[in-house]
Formats: C-alpha cells, sequence, structure tokens
C-alpha cells in the first residue's frame, strides 16, 4: 500500500524542510565593520570635544583699508612673508594723477611765494625813497602813509603764499598716503594660507565673509576645542589632553594648554542658515602640541579628549577609574 | 494491536485523507500565519538589527520607535563621548527625503547618513560598490529592493518592467545632486520605502534646514564594560534616552504592537485555523472512531483492556498529528521558500515549529479524548447487536 509509506514520508520531507528554513532564514545580518577604527579616550573618565586646528597666531584673514580693483598679488600660497611685505596692490591711477596735480599745485604755491617776495621787493624800495626825502614839502603824508602800508600788506602777501605752500605739501603727503593705502601689507611675518582674490577683481574694505587674504604664522599651531557648555564645569586647565587625527586613530598627538578663553562663544552655526537660532555654547580651549608628530592642516577637525573626574553618581557602578 | 490499529486507521482511504487533511491545514494556518506576523513585526526593528556595531543607542526621552525621529543638537554626541565607560559614540542622522526621480515622479526615501569619518552604521551587505566611495562627492548607497523598484528608471517601452538604478546613475534628493556609488542589500522595513545611505554631513545638507538634525548617536561599550549600567549612566549624566540594541528592538516591537491592529488581526487568523483545524479533525477523527466501534468492541469482547484499546487510539492519533503536521510545516516552508524574492514579510523561527506542534497535538489530544471516552464507555456486547 503505497498510501501508507508516501504520506508519513511526505510528512518526514515537509519536517525536514522546515526544520532547513528555519536554520538558513534565520541567520543573522552580517554586521557592518567600520570603515576606518574610530578614535577613543585613552583615559576612564575625560571630555570630549572637537577641535580644529589653526595657526598659533590665530588665521588673520587680511582686509584693505580702501576699496578697489585688485592690480596685482604679489604672494602664492603657501608663500612665508615677512612683516611689511606688499601683498597686494589696488588700482592707484586716479591717485597717482591726483597726484600729480598736487605736484603742481605745490609748483604753483611756490611760484606765488617767489611772486610775493618781488612785490615785497619792489615795495619796501619804493618806501625806503620815500623815507629818504628829508623836506616833508616834496612828498605828501599821505604818499608817505600809502607806501608804508603797501609794505605792510605785501609781507602779509608773503606770510599767506607761505601758508598756501604747506598747505599744497600737506595735500601732496595725503595723496601720497592714499596711494601707500592701495599697496596691502603683510602685518606680521607668517604664511599665506588662503589667496581669494585675483587681479582685476574688486576688493571691498570693511568686513568679509571670505577673507581677500589669509595669513597665519605655522612655526606652531594651536587646536581650538569646543566644549559643550554643559560640560564646562568639569573642565580642568591642567589635566592630560589628547588629540587624535580623523581618519586614522594611529596619529594623535599629546596636548599642552596655551590658553583657555574666558568668554563663551555660540557654537558656529550648524546649517549655516542666518536666521537659525543658536541655544549651545562652547567654552573654547586652546592647545599647542608638537606639529612633527602628526601630519595635519591648518583648518583640519581633530577629535580631542580632555581628562577629567568622573562625577556620574551611579550607585550601582565598579569602582570605573 | 499496534498493526490492527494502523489496519483500522488506513483501512478507508477517503476518512484517513480526511483526517490528515484537516490536521495539515490547520497546521498550515497555524504556521504560516503567525510567520507571516513575525515577519511583519520583525520588520519594524530591521534597521536596528541590520547596525550590528553599537552596543547602545542614544536618542530623545520622547522617541517611541526606530522611526519616531526626535533629533538632537549636535553637540549632544560630545556629551555621551565624555562620558566613562564609552568606546566611541557616532552620530546618525535618520529621516524621511523626497527623492526626484528621471521621469518627474517623487519618491521618500529613507535616508540614513552615518559618521563622515568611520562610516559606523553603514549596510550590512554591499552588492555593488564599497562602503568607503562614500567618501566622493555627492555620494549616495541605495538598498537593492529600492533600485529595483521604487527609485527604478521607468521603461523605455509603456507598461514594461522598471530599469533598475545602478551605480554611477545620479538622483535628485531635496534639490540636490546625488550620484548612486554603491548597491547595498539590506532587510526590508515595515514601511518598504527605498534606504539612502550617505555620509552625516551631506545628509545634514540634503535634510530641509532645521536647528537640531543629530538622530541618534550610536555608542560601543568599552570592552568589559556593564551595558545595562552604561546606559543608566548615559541617561543620568545627559537626561536623554539611551537603550541597548535589544531594548530598542523591544521599545519598536512594543509600539507597533500596542499601536497597529497587525497583532489583533493575525491573532484571530490563528485562533481561527486552530478552531477549524480542530473541529474538522476532531470530527472527522471522532467518526472514524464511531465506525470502527464494531471492532473495538470485538476487540474488547476478545480480552483487550481498556488500556490496551487507549494505547491504539493514541497511536492513531499521534500518527495523524504527526503527518498533519510534518505536511503542515512542510507546505508552510515552501510557501515562505517561494516568496522568499516578493515583498511578503515571512519569518520562520524554530518557536514557530514547537507553536505549531503544540497547537496540532492540542488539536490531537481533543480528539482523541472524546474518541477515548466513546469507547471505553464501550460495551464489548453491542458487537451483537443488530
Amino acid at each position: 500500500m503505497t498510501l501508507k509509506y508516501l504520506l508519513p514520508l511526505l510528512a518526514l520531507l515537509g519536517f525536514i524542510f522546515a526544520a532547513y528554513t528555519v536554520v538558513s532564514s534565520n541567520k543573522p545580518m552580517p554586521v557592518a565593520a567600520a570603515v576606518v577604527e574610530p578614535a577613543f579616550a585613552p583615559f576612564p573618565s575625560y571630555i570630549a570635544g572637537s577641535g580644529i586646528i589653526e595657526a598659533k597666531s590665530q588665521n588673520i584673514a587680511v582686509g584693505t583699508p580702501l576699496s578697489g580693483i585688485v592690480e596685482r598679488i604679489t604672494v602664492k600660497v603657501g608663500e612665508n612673508v615677512k612683516a611689511g611685505v606688499p601683498l597686494f596692490y589696488l588700482d592707484d591711477r586716479q591717485t597717482r594723477a591726483e597726484l600729480a596735480v598736487k605736484r603742481a599745485d605745490l609748483l604753483k604755491a611756490r611760484a606765488e611765494v617767489s611772486v610775493a617776495q618781488a612785490t615785497v621787493k619792489d615795495v619796501q624800495s619804493l618806501s625806503q625813497l620815500a623815507q629818504a626825502v628829508t623836506d616833508k614839502r616834496a612828498i605828501s603824508s599821505e604818499e608817505l602813509l600809502k607806501r608804508n602800508n603797501a609794505v605792510q600788506v605785501a609781507k602779509a602777501k608773503l606770510d599767506s603764499a607761505l601758508a598756501l605752500v604747506q598747505q599744497a605739501e600737506a595735500a601732496l603727503l595725503n595723496t601720497q598716503t592714499s596711494l601707500d593705502r592701495l599697496v596691502v601689507r603683510a602685518p606680521v611675518e607668517g604664511e599665506v594660507l588662503q589667496v581669494n582674490i585675483r587681479p582685476g577683481e574688486f576688493a571691498s574694505a570693511g568686513f568679509l565673509n571670505t577673507p581677500l587674504l589669509v595669513l597665519g604664522n605655522l612655526q606652531q599651531l594651536h587646536v581650538r576645542v569646543d566644549i559643550d557648555e554643559n560640560d564646562a564645569w568639569r573642565f580642568v586647565k591642567n589635566n592630560k589632553a589628547v588629540a587624535y587625527l580623523r581618519g586614522n586613530r594611529q596619529f594623535k598627538a599629546d596636548l599642552t594648554l596655551a590658553y583657555v578663553e574666558p568668554f563663551v562663544v555660540p557654537k558656529k552655526s550648524l546649517t549655516g542658515d542666518s536666521t537659525e537660532r543658536v541655544d549651545t555654547r562652547v567654552l573654547q580651549a586652546l592647545y599647542s602640541f608638537d606639529r612633527q608628530q602628526i601630519p595635519v592642516y591648518v583648518g583640519q577637525q581633530m577629535d580631542v579628549f580632555i581628562e577629567a573626574k568622573d562625577y556620574t553618581a551611579d550607585t550601582t557602578a565598579e569602582p570605573s577609574s | 494491536m499496534n498493526h490492527i490499529a494502523l489496519k483500522m486507521l488506513m483501512g478507508d482511504k477517503g476518512k484517513y485523507l480526511g483526517i490528515v487533511m484537516g490536521l495539515t491545514f490547520a497546521s498550515l494556518i497555524m504556521t504560516q500565519q503567525p510567520a507571516i506576523f513575525v515577519g511583519l513585526m520583525s520588520r519594524s526593528y530591521s534597521f536596528i538589527s541590520d547596525v550590528g556595531l553599537p552596543d547602545i543607542w542614544v536618542m530623545d526621552p520622547k522617541v517611541q520607535f526606530v522611526d519616531d525621529i526626535k533629533p538632537l543638537q549636535d553637540t549632544e554626541l560630545y556629551r555621551v563621548r565624555g562620558i566613562s565607560g564609552v568606546q566611541w559614540a557616532m552620530p546618525m542622522y535618520k529621516g524621511l527625503l523626497k527623492a526626484r526621480l528621471t521621469d518627474g515622479t517623487f519618491q521618500t526615501c529613507n535616508v540614513i547618513g552615518l559618521d563622515d569619518t568611520t562610516l559606523i552604521g553603514g549596510p550590512p551587505i554591499m552588492l555593488s560598490g564599497k562602503i568607503e566611495d562614500l567618501r566622493r562627492s555627492d555620494s549616495v548607497i541605495v538598498d537593492i529592493d529600492g533600485a529595483r523598484d521604487k527609485l527604478g528608471k521607468p521603461s523605455p517601452t509603456s507598461g514594461g518592467k522598471r530599469i533598475p538604478l545602478a551605480v554611477g546613475d545620479t538622483l535628485e534628493l531635496n534639490d540636490h545632486r546625488a550620484i548612486v556609488v554603491g548597491i547595498a542589500k539590506v532587510t526590508r522595513t515595515f514601511q518598504s520605502q527605498p534606504v539612502v545611505y550617505t555620509t552625516y554631513s551631506r545628509a545634514k545638507s540634503y535634510a530641509p534646514r532645521e536647528r537640531k538634525l543629530l538622530s541618534f548617536v550610536l555608542v560601543k561599550a568599552k570592552p568589559g564594560q556593564d551595558i545595562a549600567q552604561l546606559t543608566r549612566r548615559i541617561r543620568a549624566a545627559t537626561g536623554l534616552s539611551a537603550y541597548s540594541h535589544n531594548e530598542f528592538k523591544e521599545l519598536t516591537y512594543n509600539y507597533f504592537m500596542k499601536n497597529t491592529g497587525i497583532p489583533i488581526n493575525f491573532g484571530i487568523s490563528v485562533a481561527l485555523g486552530f478552531i477549524v483545524g480542530a473541529a474538522v479533525a476532531g470530527q472527522t477523527f471522532y467518526n472514524f472512531t464511531l465506525e470502527n466501534l464494531r471492532q473495538f468492541g470485538v476487540l474488547k469482547a476478545m480480552g483487550a483492556n481498556n488500556l490496551t484499546l487507549l494505547r491504539m487510539i493514541l497511536l492513531q492519533a499521534v500518527l495523524v498529528g504527526s503527518i498533519g503536521y510534518g505536511l503542515g510545516v512542510g507546505l508552510t516552508a515552501l510557501f515562505g521558500h517561494a516568496m522568499r524574492h516578493t515583498i511578503l514579510a515571512f519569518k520562520f523561527p524554530w518557536q514557530l515549529l514547537i507553536f505549531s506542534g503544540a497547537g496540532v497535538s492540542l488539536i490531537c489530544v481533543f480528539a482523541a479524548l472524546i474518541s477515548i471516552i466513546k469507547v471505553i464507555r464501550l460495551e464489548p456486547a453491542i458487537v451483537f447487536k443488530s
């Protein structure tokens, strides 16, 4: 009888298949490993923060005192410059034209002085001639008075001409200063980190979101660490701190505190929206580190851990540090 | 005696098949319906299962389940990082964003933003491309189900199959350009939206402007650190909610159990399967016993005691029960196998085998019980009547 064996056999097969399905279909998904190992703190208790690398001198966004078209740029990105070295020149044609006018004005003023001097001489000699006449009847007292006054007037005119020369000289100096201000110079010794202008572009005076030129002293770098205001009370200045390079935690640097900015600032905008409200503020601590330890660039972000005392009141906690 | 019992059982093929069929369907319904139920429920937390690396998920205290995103401030990440016992903590963005397809239609996608450096929380299986490719500009990784179906390009012939999205194709996510650099395999989620993986900072730029965008902080405990203790510590220090991997799954699962009609619907199906199975199998078995009452009477008259008869009936019940059960779970497995590439939620854990086994046993015991009572009360003299 086939049914006698067929049904139990089918049932057995069914059960085996079900068991196989149970085993094969319930394998857990494999765990996706981290692409790079994340950095973790070498301390049992610590504050974590993100740090951004900046030059010790901070990054100086160089501005221009006058607005104008950029004529030429004399430095390249990455170039080391001494203090006072010209960085870029603005278009100075108009100022130079003014300078020529002012020079001509000076020459004219000087010529006026010569004219005034000649006049003084002229009226003085006429006055002396009149004074030399002893017979009072030969010259009217009116004439005498006139000649004497003419000397005073001529002298006053000479003084005025001399003052005009000074004025013209000052005007010339003024224009020269303007000319000088069209050349933007390095305020400190340092490296050119960024050049955001090109000849022909308009450089406007005042605060800019994109600085014209960024300068910094890279001899010594600082890492600026943002510490959440909620964690700020746990921060102790002299505690050890370590920074890890993002992307490879093999690169780490021990930090020494340079200074703490005592003013707690709003955290840099999270979305870039100008209308956004910021309600997180951060304490900023600046640390210095040995530049040779890690290959870093200014502006790069780092993961920073600062040792701190463990305050968590966990009653069941084992002594965790 | 056992031989006689089997002969009795299989003597009438129609009846025999009837009992087996009844039990098979009871077993099938009691296995297949719960399997779909379990599959559906496991989809509610499939995203958490897929992200296997972190031990703890930190989120807003008001989060009710995994898709209920209540974002945190970015600085919370560093507060969590600063808690002792934390090996690492990584940000994760999870949100629904609109993708515009090449044919102009819009599709809501589940966008996942992973930590820029470590890309922790990425898709478990990459079918093409590498997770590291997310470092390229504008790059995203799309899950295979989404790429094939909802995000696929329209067919060149009308009514044809969609062309799957492939590596190198572009998408428009919230008016931003996104290039597909990889196709991943992920477990389907409850809402079955396409999953788009990208980096955290890029996800923030795709997302509509909001002050807070950090959905979860993923935490790995230090080796040897007690997870429950660390979750308590995180809760105490930050005021946020911290759940272990399994606690978060449970939270999500309980939310769906409480707030959707799914458990009731499937509970009713299973109960109906049980009742129908019990009624059909019980009735057929009882009828069968009634018809064979004469034979039992003869056996009793010949001196067989009640215990022997009881054993015979039990053997019959166990036999039909096992056959029905085996066939039922086999058919369920076959159903699951046939449906494995479709959208149907189907999950067959070992507990279900036991569940349906217990159900079938219950039916068999019930059927055997009423038959046994009949046989024990049987007077041997009945054989000679009429």
